[in-house]
């Protein structure tokens, strides 16, 4: 879908370090390998063109829609309002996490808390190397965010990323193509809604979510998850904060409702929905897969459930 | 940019009680605030959580006004409140009932148990339309006699001949006595259908009820004759935003919050699992 994006501009050294002196001033995060192994989003510690793009083991959507953020608060009979977000900025994103985004921008298109963030927010995606883990797909989806950059290449992806460029000085523009890893495109199964519908009553979703422990990790990798919660915290002062929280449809409690009846009782259930979620969509974004192909849930999941193989076995093809 | 999830402080101006853990509770938010029939709001107890609620009549000088049941943690916080407490308001959110259906058109209004509430709203509505000369007729199933919300109301305004109403009852030793325009059977509500004379053809249904209500009677009132557009049910569901982002409301991959509450039957056929 977004293999030319223009302009995307050539540009000098000077060029360059006037850039990255502009990004460093947003005091960026960037996905960081520490001491444990894991991978972070975190304030960058060396120069932002030494960054390289990596899969944080919590993806970019904590950025944007934190695991818990404050809404308002309520003193004295009164709702008080957001306050603003500080500019910032994150470099070193997948070009995954880029799509992703762009799923949550649609999803959230009216949220204001959201988009104040995105707003102050410049988005940086660099190159990544495909892990054995990933399928990412180009064609999947759109992507979001403000500038792409390939060493001296750099692509404009939004008017902020574009304006930006300029401001530096970028004047040359060339026509390369955003450097995809080498996808694994044609591994990633189809799975058409008829088949999970016909599927409905069948063994397999029994037995996928055996092993399924509830746990929830998977969402909360997953770049596109984004359903959350409202709960509210007293001060011993008297006032009362309200947060949302990432919330998971793995938990007992997603869809019961007073008087105990709960719309989607048992973890087959609750596999099926996930998998409907991210394999077709609900509401305006309907038609839409949004599993990004990162991986991240295969790799998390600790009894190894894995949507791609249930996707294989629900569309009849053989296991690759 | 409006933000959706920023109550609104309302007024708990007045607390009518009705039946036993169902008392009319009305608001008078800080800035006016529109509510149709069949469309809800979230209230938030600062403090305790929210809920979502249906008005049970028109916004009427300002007030928002719903019946609502002490049915677990948040509203048995909203049952200790004293007038003058301030709440929070958010909405409207949601389709209500389409009003411009019911325009000429008999109307039909199956409630079952403390469905009767959002139907209230509807029915206000209806009787507000000055040029309204179409039938109103309530079918009304509770499980006891006691637990039939606005009861009197109903009788009143069937006495008035401006409704024509029917209870259900799945227990009672005796049935009450009502005015003898009233019919009060045992049994459940869809029976109240059996001998009822209307015409199919030219009535708009409205149900609200119990889940299992709907597995029945919405395929029983096109069969009778009702077109599947006409005939609606307002789908409960736990819902958390009210504006399509949360998930938790979600079945046959659509929002219940923002695509409904209310939907047709014509639109239920095609959304596999949601009744
Ligand atoms: C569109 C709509 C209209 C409604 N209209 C009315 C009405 O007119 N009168 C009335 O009495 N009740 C109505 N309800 C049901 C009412 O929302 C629940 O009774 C209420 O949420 C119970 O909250 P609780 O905290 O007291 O119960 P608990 O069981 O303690 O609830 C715990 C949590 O679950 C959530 N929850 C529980 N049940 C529901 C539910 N059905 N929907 C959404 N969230 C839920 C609550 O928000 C709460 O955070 C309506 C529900 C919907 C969806
Ligand atoms: S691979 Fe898993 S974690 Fe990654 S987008 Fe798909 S469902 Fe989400
Ligand atoms: S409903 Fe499930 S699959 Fe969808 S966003 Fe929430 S946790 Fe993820
Ligand atoms: S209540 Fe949040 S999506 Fe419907």
């Amino acid at each position: 879908m977004t293999d030319f994006l223009s302009p995307n501009y050539l540009l000098t050294p000077s060029t360059l370090d006037t850039l990255a002196d502009a990004i460093t001033k947003l005091s960026p995060l960037a996905p960081q390998v520490n001491a444990d192994g894991l991978c972070r989003l975190q304030p960058l510690s060396e120069g932002v063109l030494s960054s390289q793009a990596l899969s944080s083991f919590v993806p970019l959507k904590k950025v944007f829609l934190p695991p818990r953020e404050k809404l308002w608060s309520f003193q004295s009979g009164q709702f008080s309002a957001l306050k603003q977000p500080e500019p910032f900025a994150v470099v070193g994103v997948p070009l995954c996490d880029l799509q992703a985004l762009w799923y949550l921008d649609q999803v959230f298109a009216d949220d204001l808390p959201y988009q104040n963030r995105r707003a102050r927010a410049l988005v940086v995606g660099m190159p990544c190397e495909q892990d054995k883990e990933c399928r990412c797909d180009r064609q999947l989806m759109p992507l979001a965010g403000d500038l792409f950059l390939d060493q001296e290449h750099a692509w404009a992806l939004s008017p902020a990323g574009e304006a930006l460029l300029r401001a530096c000085g970028a004047g040359e523009t060339t026509n390369k193509p955003l450097p995809w890893p080498t996808a694994s495109a044609g591994t990633r199964p189809m799975l058409t809604e008829e088949q999970y519908r016909s599927a409905a009553d069948a063994a397999i979703w029994a037995e996928a979510a055996k092993g399924c422990l509830s746990c929830g990790a998977c969402s909360v990798v997953c770049p596109t998850c984004y359903c959350f919660d409202m709960l509210d915290e007293s001060a011993t002062d008297g006032s009362v904060t309200r947060n949302r929280s990432w919330d998971n449809c793995f938990f007992a409690e997603h869809a019961k409702v007073a008087g105990g009846h709960d719309f989607r009782s048992g973890r087959a259930n609750r596999l099926r929905f996930r998998m409907e979620h991210k394999f077709f969509g609900f509401g305006a974004l309907h038609g839409q897969n949004s599993c990004v192909g990162c991986g991240r849930c295969r790799t998390v999941c600790p009894v190894d459930i894995d949507l791609d193989q249930i996707a294989t076995r629900l569309s009849g093809e053989e296991l690759a | 940019m409006k933000d959706a999830l920023q109550p609104v402080a309302a007024v708990l101006h007045n607390i009518v009680p009705m039946a036993t853990d169902n008392h009319i509770f009305s608001f008078l938010p800080e800035q006016p605030m529109a509510l149709a029939p069949g469309q809800f709001v979230e209230i938030t107890l600062p403090g305790v959580g929210s809920f979502p609620v249906s008005a049970c009549d028109q916004v009427r000088d300002g007030l928002i006004t719903a019946c609502i049941r002490r049915a677990g943690r948040v509203t048995e916080a909203l049952y200790q409140l004293e007038m003058g407490d301030v709440i929070g308001l958010r909405g409207p959110f949601g389709k209500g009932f389409p009003l411009e259906l019911f325009k000429d058109q008999d109307a039909l209004l199956i409630a079952g148990g403390l469905g009767m509430a959002p139907l209230r709203g509807l029915l206000q509505a209806l009787l507000d339309d000055p040029h309204r000369k179409a039938r109103i007729i309530v079918l009304y199933g509770s499980r006891e006699p006691e637990a039939l919300l606005f009861r009197e109301e109903l009788v009143e305004l069937s006495k008035e001949a401006q409704i024509e109403v029917r209870f259900s009852v799945d227990f009672a030793e005796t049935l009450p006595s009502l005015d003898d325009r009233v019919v009060c059977k045992i049994g459940l509500v869809n029976e109240l259908l059996t001998d009822l004379n209307f015409a199919p053809r030219q009535t708009v249904a409205a149900v609200c009820g119990p889940p299992a209500l709907y597995h029945c009677i919405l395929e029983e009132l096109a069969l009778i004759g009702i077109p599947a557009a006409k005939i609606f049910a307002t789908l409960e569901r736990r819902m958390r935003c009210g504006v399509g982002e949360c998930c938790h409301c979600v079945a046959a991959g659509r929002y219940i919050c923002k695509d409904g509450p209310v939907f047709s039957l014509e639109q239920l056929r095609t959304m596999t699992e949601a009744i």
